[in-house]
Order: structure tokens, then sequence, then C-alpha cells
């Protein structure tokens, strides 16, 4: 683990984005996530690692209630944003899903135009008033997610006709066009070859100046080499939660450092 | 250790051996494939075939040109000029009349008749309505197309068989006594159907003694019994079977014997029967008939008189005897002397597919039937599209999956399987006897073949709506767009295509039903052509059903072409089906 820049590794931010207490959640009788605490900071890359089956894209799934899909799930306990409890019977889930964007495994863009994949957030909440509004929005986020240069003169073309990097950063600039203020990136490189990878890591390096990242990751080095704040979960428990270095360094728990070291999972 | 098999020289070791009989089978699957497919090709190349052949009669109608006199005295005596009082006129009587000036030798009654038959009962209707048009036509002598009727048209176009000529004749001399006219040739032209004749006769004679030695055989049968016999009854039952059979039989070997004389005469004449194909001279503008043949000689009767005299003539027999053709002898002539005047033609058939049903096959059309099909299915797509496919949504993207859901999913499943004509019982029950919608009518038909289709449609709609990946859904849920959002943004476009073929699947079942509507009164006799939904109305399937059980001729033909035209829509149905997917298709 040699390419772990670990040194550059620093926590800067204070406010706390999403606050966790006491969250249970149940698939009909299975009992997937346990008693998680966690905060969340602001302008962060927060990572979740751990093995396969251990609730880490479970739990953030939780972060924007895209658990309501799934009928036999069931989640206990208070998760807020900015203080304020998400799964408040007054919260619509599509206004908290504005704020709290989210990029999947698979690249899955609409099989509509580049154009049309981005600017779809932005018409479903009005956040564009003229045409001139929507293609500002749309430049602005492809360019933000480094998208600009390969796709300004093919936004008419189906996303679909893109490679599967250009894909996942159509995907990210789709989400990032609502200007959420969390990212949520489930395994959002999993499907990439390294070189698409790379690029996408950096890009989550640049969102970080405007959004909190969350990214579940089975890559051990890729936790390392994104984020500034890492949480280890282990058959729904969330082990250890802490600053990067700290937990590919010196964990606390035995479990971590057997995790890290490749002996579990 | 184990030595390297070659892969080219792997000799028969178990696994080569494994792998052959793998060959085999994958072998035997590809035939067992081709097979079904070719038998399939076979079956539809064979259906076609006969369907279009079939209807290829009903392509051509026959129209006779007659000179016809408008008298004003006949049609419009008051000289009203009113098309009303014109169209009222009996054009009937003045068709008839017609016809029996150009065949002015007509007397008899039979005959007349038969002479009548030559043209459509709509003949004179199209008459009156023509000079209803244009009244100024009052009073003067015109010639006017008859359209002939469906036994003229039929023996048109050869479907009771060709007239044969016979060639290599002599002089013909004709002498006349009234309506019998007596030939003779002055070669024995006459030659070859006497014996053909008597090759008839032969074969008859030898047809009875097979039956005379059937009878035989129970004769011995019966004495035998008789012999056996213990109680007195029994033996005088078996007694008098015995005489009735003896009886029986020499009565046959009489008839048979008779005939083999009659076959053996020599020289002598032979008398021409229904049952044997007619013998027909056309000669100097006349045609006769022959009753009694010798080799070079013969005796007839003359259907068409001969204008003078001419030393050319033919000689005809027809493929059919007369009794088992519906066109008569007379008829034949009339309609060749007709022919040979240039007054008949043969033209394509619009009227089939402008006029409505009629029981007259040269009248009947197919458009009253078409249109009836035409609102049916639009009432049927238009209510049941938009049904199923909100259901299939509400059920695949909404509804809660819980034991009520699953009951209601089983329902739809198991009414796909419900026969037909239990939703023609309940059209009949609740839509015309409930809700009181017009019987007979598109309307009705329209809803029950609805009901029929909807379980059709809304599975087809749910399995292209499973059939979008859940990534899609995903995508837009994760930018905050709402359920509603998701489905009808992303969910709905991407299952049109696999929506509409459904829909356009189901639609072609609806359109080949017939067992719902028997029980809402689509199954009549509707001449007119339905102008909206609540008219009275009948549809193609039905249509090809009625026409099937037609006694006439004709309506074979009509029948064809009807199933025809069902088909052109159902390929027509299909090709749409296609064009939509193909263009609503596409790749994520």
């Amino acid at each position: 683990m040699n390419d772990m820049k670990l040194a550059e590794k620093t926590v800067d931010q204070t406010d706390i984005k999403f606050s966790a207490k006491d969250v249970q959640v149940y698939y009909g009788d299975n009992h997937a996530i346990k008693d998680v605490n966690v905060d969340i900071l602001d302008k962060t890359v927060t990572a979740f690692i751990g093995p396969s089956g251990c609730g880490k894209s479970t739990f953030l799934r939780c972060l924007n209630r895209m658990n309501d899909t799934i009928d036999i799930c069931r989640v206990e306990g208070n998760i807020t944003l900015d203080g304020e409890d998400i799964y408040d019977p007054r919260v619509d889930p599509v206004q908290l899903r504005a704020k709290v964007g989210m990029v999947f495994q698979k690249p899955n863009p609409f099989p509509k135009s580049i154009y049309d994949n981005v600017a779809y957030g932005p018409r479903i909440h009005g956040l564009a008033n003229t045409k001139a509004d929507l293609d500002e929005i749309v430049e602005q986020s492809l360019r933000n997610a480094a998208l600009w240069g390969e796709a300004k003169d093919r936004l008419q073309e189906p996303g679909t006709s893109l490679s599967g990097g250009q894909q996942q950063r159509l995907c990210i600039a789709r989400a990032i066009a609502t200007k959420p203020e969390v990212l949520l990136m489930d395994e959002p490189c999993s499907a990439l070859d390294p070189i698409a990878t790379a690029q996408v890591e950096e890009l989550i390096d640049e969102l970080r100046q405007d959004f909190s990242v969350v990214i579940v990751t089975h890559s051990m080095q890729q936790a390392a080499r994104v984020s500034q704040r890492t949480a280890f979960f282990h058959l729904g428990n969330l082990v250890e939660y802490g600053d990067t270095p700290t937990i590919f360094t010196n964990p606390e728990d035995p479990r971590t450092e057997s995790y890290i070291t490749g002996r579990i999972g | 250790m184990s030595a390297r098999t070659s892969l080219i020289n792997a000799g028969n070791t178990p696994v080569t051996l494994r792998l052959k009989k793998r060959r085999r089978a994958e072998w035997r699957l590809k035939a067992y494939g081709i097979f079904a497919i070719t038998l399939a090709m076979l079956a539809l190349v064979a259906l076609l075939n006969s369907v279009v052949r079939n209807a290829a009669g009903a392509l051509t109608e026959s129209y006779i040109e007659l000179p016809v006199t408008l008298a004003a005295d006949d049609i419009d005596p008051d000289a009203t000029a009113d098309p009303k009082i014109i169209l009222r006129a009996d054009f009937g009587g003045l068709t008839k009349r017609t016809l029996r000036a150009v065949f002015p030798s007509v007397k008899a009654r039979k005959a007349k008749r038969e002479l009548y038959d030559l043209l459509s009962n709509g003949a004179g209707f199209e008459l009156a309505e023509m000079v209803s048009k244009n009244t100024a036509l009052v009073g003067q002598d015109i010639t006017f197309r008859f359209l002939a009727s469906d036994v003229a048209d039929l023996y048109l176009q050869g479907s009771y068989g060709a007239l044969i000529e016979h060639t290599n004749h002599g002089d013909l001399t004709v002498s006349l006594d009234g309506d019998t006219a007596t030939v003779s040739s002055s070669t024995p032209d006459f030659q070859t159907a006497l014996d053909g004749l008597r090759a008839e006769l032969l074969q008859h004679s030898a047809h009875l003694r097979e039956q005379a030695a059937m009878q035989d055989a129970g004769v011995v049968e019966f004495m035998r019994r008789a012999e056996a016999a213990t109680d007195a009854e029994a033996k005088a039952a078996a007694q008098a079977q015995v005489t009735a059979r003896s009886a029986a039989r020499d009565a046959l070997i009489a008839q048979a014997l008779e005939q083999e004389q009659r076959a053996d005469a020599g020289q002598s004449g032979e008398d021409l029967t229904k049952s044997s194909p007619s013998l027909l001279i056309n000669t100097a503008g006349g045609w006769i008939k022959l009753t009694r043949i010798e080799a070079d000689s013969g005796v007839g009767e003359v259907l068409v008189p001969l204008k003078g005299e001419s030393s050319d003539w033919s000689l005809y027999t027809t493929e059919l005897p007369e009794d088992a053709r519906k066109v008569s002898d007379r008829q034949i002539a009339w309609i060749e002397s007709l022919k040979q005047a240039g007054q008949v033609d043969r033209v394509f058939n619009w009227r089939f597919f402008t006029a409505s049903d009629s029981r007259e096959p040269e009248l009947a059309g197919i458009r009253g039937a078409a249109m009836g099909t035409f609102w049916t299915m639009l009432v049927t797509f238009s209510l049941a599209f938009p049904i199923g496919v909100f259901s299939a949504i509400y059920l695949e993207e909404f509804a809660p999956k819980n034991k009520f859901t699953d009951f209601i999913e089983v329902n739809i499943n198991n009414l796909a399987a419900v026969p037909s004509i239990i939703f023609g019982l309940l059209g009949l029950a609740v839509i015309i006897g409930f809700f009181g919608v017009p019987r007979s009518a598109p309307l009705a038909g329209g809803i029950v073949m609805a009901l029929m289709t909807l379980p059709t449609i809304i599975i087809a709609s749910r399995a292209a709506i499973a059939a979008v990946p859940p990534s899609i859904r995903d995508a837009a849920l994760g930018v905050g767009a709402s359920r509603m959002q998701t489905a009808f943004h992303h969910v709905l476009p991407l299952s049109v295509p696999g929506m509409l073929t459904g829909s356009i699947l189901g639609m072609a079942r609806a359109l080949g039903e017939t067992a719902p509507l028997i029980m809402i009164g689509m199954v009549a006799f509707i001449v007119d052509v339905p102008s909206g939904i609540t008219d009275s109305a009948t549809v193609l399937p039905v249509q090809v059903y009625r026409w099937s059980d037609f006694p006439e001729r004709a309506f074979e033909a009509r029948t064809a072409a009807a199933i025809c035209v069902l088909m052109g829509f159902l390929i027509a149905m299909n090709a749409l089906a296609i064009f939509l997917r193909r263009k609503f298709e596409r790749r994520w």
C-alpha cells in the first residue's frame, strides 16, 4: 500500500452534515444494520468500507431514503440532515433526493440525449426558468464532472453512446445538476477500468470543494486515495469510524486491522 | 502418466464416443426444428393457396348488355319527371320484357323463369336508379348493362365446366318441324358421343350386376338360415327374405341385360338423358340441343332459333351433365348466343368492396362488415389500451405487494383464459341488459371485445414494464423524480413498444372472434353500411361465417374473398405493430 498518500489526508471541516443515531435497518426479519452512529462532515469525502454484505450500501441508501422503494425494508433510529430528521413524515423524499444526489454502481444514463440526461433533474425541480439558464446548468455540471470537453460537440447524441467511464461521469453530472448538498456514491468505479477509475477519483476529489461526498467502495486503496474520513462496517455494525490515515495506519479495532491487512473479508 | 491425445486423431476413447453422441443429439434436435418449420410453412402455403384460389371467383362480375325501350307509358305515364315516381315504376317487369324481346321464342313458363334467371334481381333496381337520376331518358331506346345473375356469372367463369368443341365434321342438313329439329351429317360425327353413351351404359350395367351379386349372396345366406332354423317362425322369416332378395336380384339382372343390349345394338341410336353430358349444335346463329343421336344423325330441340341456313356448324359437349349443374342447357345456349353477339362482358368486381351484405351473391359486398369491424376495433382499442396500460402501470409500479394484489394478479391471468362466449354472455346481461347499450351495435361489441382483450393487454404491458431495468428507476428516483414522474418519463417510454405489440396481438385475436358477438346480436343480416358505433353492424368473421352457410354456390367465392379481406386486416395490424415497435424501440 505504498501508493497511498496518507499524509495529505487532513480534515479541515467540522460542520456536521449528516448525523445518524442508533440506526437499525431490517429487511423483513433480517436485521441488516445494527446501532449505527455516525456523523458525516460537510465538504469532506467519507468512505464506507467493509466486506460484501456488511450493510454499507444499505446504510448509504438510508441517507436519501432510496430504501423506501423496497417494501420489506424498515428503518429505525434517527438520521438528520443539517439537524432535520429526514424520516419525519413531513419530509418529502423527492425533496430530500434533490438535496442528496446519488451515483450508482453501474453507469445508468437515461436512454435520452446527453443534454437531456443532465437537464432532467433541473427540469423536474424547476431550477431553470429559461433555455439559457438550463444550458448554463448543463454546461456547468458537465464541466464539474470533467465531461464537457468530450461531450460538448455531441450533446444531442444518446447518453448510452458514451464509453463506460464517460457514462459514469455523465451520471455524476446528472447528480450534481440538481445542486445537491451531499453526493452519495455506491461503488461508482466497480464497473470501470483503471484509467476511468482514476478520472472519477480525481473528480471526486474536486467535488469535495462544493459537496459532502459519501462513497461506498470495495477497494481499500480507493478509500485511502480519495477519502478524508473512513467508516469500517462489519456484519451490520459500524466497527470503526475516524480519519482515513488513522484507520489505515493505526486502527483501534482488531477487526479493522484484519480487514485492511486482508485477513478477513 | 497419461499420454496426450491428439486433437486430430483422437481414436475411439470414451470421450470421443460421448462427443459423437452429443453431436448426434444436436443434429436430431436441428432436424426436428427444420421439420416442424417446414410443416408449418406447407400448411400456411396450402391454406393461402386454397383461400386465394377460391377467392379469385369473386374478383369479377358479369354484365349483359341489352337494348331497352324506356316507354313513357310504363315508367312515367303522367309525365311528372319526378325521380321518386320513376323509382317506383315496375322496372322488374321491364327487365323481364326486355329479356323476352331478345329471345321471343321462349314461351313455356319454366323456360321463361330460366330466362329471367340470367339477370340479377338487382339489375332492375340499377336501371331504375339510372333512369331516376337522368329523367330525360324516359321515352328513349337505350342499351343498358344489366348485372348478370350469380348462375350466369359462375357459368361464364367456367365453374360449371367448359363447353368442349368437337372437330372434323362433315356437312350438316337441318330440317325443322316447329321446335324439333332433325339433323344429319355427311360423316359419322356423333359416333364419339354415341360410343361415350354406350360405354356409360356398360359401366352402369356392371354396377347393377355388382349389386345383383350382393343380393345373390343374401339369398344364399338366408337359404342357409332357413335350413338351419328350428322354429317355424324364424324359418318363415328367412324364407320371406329369400323370396324378396331373389326378386330384387332378378330385377337388377334384367335391368343390366337391357342396358347391355342397348349398348350392343349396333347402328341404332341412343337417347340423351339429363345425366349424360349434353350435346349442343350451334349453326346459323341458333342453338340446337340433341335429344337422340345416331352415328351420323340426330333429333334435337331448338333452344335459340336459327336465322336462315348456314353450312358452318359446331358441335359442343358440356363437361357436366345437365342435372349436375345449376345452369340449364337453355341458359347455356342463351348466354353463348349473347356472347357471340358481344353483349356479355366481365369486369373487376368493385361492387364487392363497395356494397353491403345481400341475399343475392352477385350483389353482396364486404363493405358493411369491414366498416363494422373498423368501428368495433376502434371502440375496443380506445377502451382496452388505456385501461390496460394504466392498470399495468399501477400494478407494476405503485401497488403494494400483498395478498390482495396477488389475488388480483391471479384473477387477471385467469380472465385471459376464459372462453370468449362467456364474455358475450356478460355483454348481453350487463352491457345490453343493464346499461341499455343498443343491440347489434359496434359499441356493445367493442365493449365486450375490450373486456376480452384487457387481460392480454395487462399481462403484456406488465411484462414490458418489468423488462425495464431497475437501474433506470433508481436513476430517476436518485435525481429526485417522484414515482409518477419515474413511471411516465422513463418507464413508460421504454415499455411502450412492448405494450403496443401486446395490445395489437390482443386486438388481432378480437378481430377474428365470432362467439361473443353471437350473444350480443352482431350475427345478423345487415344491409346498411354502419356509419357510427351505435348503428347495427356485423363484422368480418361473422360475415365469413354467415356466407359460408348460404346455399348459393357463388357465396363460396365471396366467403373466401371475405377471408382474404380479414387476413388483410390482420396483416395490416401486425405490420403496424412491427412498425411501432421499430419506431419507439430504444436501447439502454
